[in-house]
């Protein structure tokens, strides 16, 4: 993944959400699928609905919730949930 | 009129000519045929159930075609015919009765969306009804079958039907399909059931169905709240367990057992959720039955 490259969510998708303890189910209306994700992945889909965003700034916005360092592990994850967003059409490269 | 006021031969000559019009729960189904086992099979497990008289109207219409040529004397064959077309390749004659079985979940499932549909059994008491989504080779019908024995009423063994604007179940009571080893289970369990012909080297192996109890049969206008998820898992030796699934996790194995979940779209979300919400989720195994259903004997309706 190139460094600062910034992502946002694909226009045509639209979320609804459920949560139950710390999971959340997300239906996505663009592709009809369903997901079972966790507080971090939901809270990165939210961001990047608000504004295209870099892992690295992703990572500083979830931070607080997990009570950790926005370091290079929590960087490494956010990395891997954006990875696997984009392959599951959620989200895309910002359009110059 | 129930189907049980027909003598064998009239029942035999009626679906043989103008066919009957049976009343499965929420669902008018014509059926046409000549196969003898096919009028044997609903005289012995349909006894129960309304005839719709000069009904016109039908969901759906459905007939058992025999053999026509040569086939006849020839390893004989019978094709399922759906408002006039042939949706399946066709079978030995002799499962005639289970396809007929396998053609009606067949069209409800492909056909109702006016519900979500999972493929689940669905049995209440109480005020309460549990929904058991599971796969082939779960012991779902065998549990479903034991439970309709021990004061549990029949909604259906196979399709749970979710009502758009209630979300309440909605019946579909009709036979419990049992497979191989659960034909015997059954038997030694409820010696009373009434089980059709046993019909060997199927697709599922040998398969048999279970008449259900009358008064299941007398309440399929009645719909059920839902108060239970559970996912049955039958394990030889295994301890009988009752776990908690997080609801969450419930909510995605309901989904993966849903006919018609993403055709729904946002709707079909929105339902599923408003299930889950109403439900204790669980996991189950077990191997015993008197012990699985003294589990479920125990269960305890939600907070409303």
């Amino acid at each position: 993944m190139r460094e600062n490259q910034m992502w946002q969510v694909a226009d045509e998708n639209e979320f609804l959400f459920r949560s139950w303890d710390d999971e959340f189910v997300v239906y996505n209306g663009a592709t009809g699928d369903t997901h079972l994700l966790g507080l971090v992945a939901v809270q990165v889909i939210l961001k990047l609905q608000q504004t295209p965003t870099d892992a690295a700034s992703l990572a500083e916005w979830v931070a607080p919730l997990l009570q950790t360092e926005p370091d290079d592990e929590l960087v490494f994850v956010i990395e891997q949930i954006l990875t696997d967003f984009d392959s599951l059409g959620i989200i895309e490269h910002t359009r110059l | 009129m129930n189907v049980s006021a027909l003598t064998p031969s009239e029942l035999q000559s009626r679906l043989k000519e103008a066919g009957i019009f049976l009343q499965t729960g929420a669902f008018i189904i014509h059926v046409q045929t000549s196969i003898r086992s096919v009028a044997e099979g609903i005289a012995r497990l349909y006894a129960d159930y309304p005839l719709v008289e000069d009904a016109g109207f039908a969901d759906f219409h459905v007939r058992l075609i025999p053999p026509g040529n040569l086939r006849r004397w020839f390893r004989p064959q019978v094709l399922f015919s759906f408002d006039g077309r042939i949706p399946f390749k066709p079978l030995p004659l002799d499962q005639a009765f289970p396809m007929l079985e396998w053609g009606m979940n067949w069209c409800v499932s492909g056909y109702s969306h006016q519900y979500l549909i999972l493929h689940a059994a669905v049995m209440e008491k109480q005020g309460g009804a549990v929904i058991m989504p599971a796969p082939p080779g779960s012991g779902k019908s065998t549990l479903c079958a034991a439970l309709v024995n021990r004061e549990w009423r029949l909604l259906s063994d196979e399709l749970a039907l979710i009502d758009k604007a209630g979300n309440t179940l909605v019946p579909l009571c009709r036979p419990v399909s049992l497979k191989n080893e659960s034909i015997h289970v059954i038997r030694k369990f409820e010696p009373d059931a009434v089980l059709g012909r046993e019909v060997r080297d199927t697709i599922k192996g040998t398969v048999a169905h279970m008449k259900p109890p009358a008064e299941s049969v007398a309440q399929s206008h009645i719909t059920a709240r839902p108060a239970w998820i559970v996912f049955p898992k039958y394990q030889p030796g295994a301890p009988t367990r009752l776990e908690p699934l997080p609801k969450a996790r419930a909510f995605m194995r309901m989904v993966e057992n849903a006919f018609n979940y993403s055709l729904l779209g946002p709707q079909g979300f929105q339902m599923m959720e408003s299930l889950v919400d109403a439900c204790d989720c669980y996991e189950f195994t077990y191997s015993n039955l008197d012990e699985a259903v003294a589990v479920f004997a125990d269960l305890k309706l939600p907070a409303p």
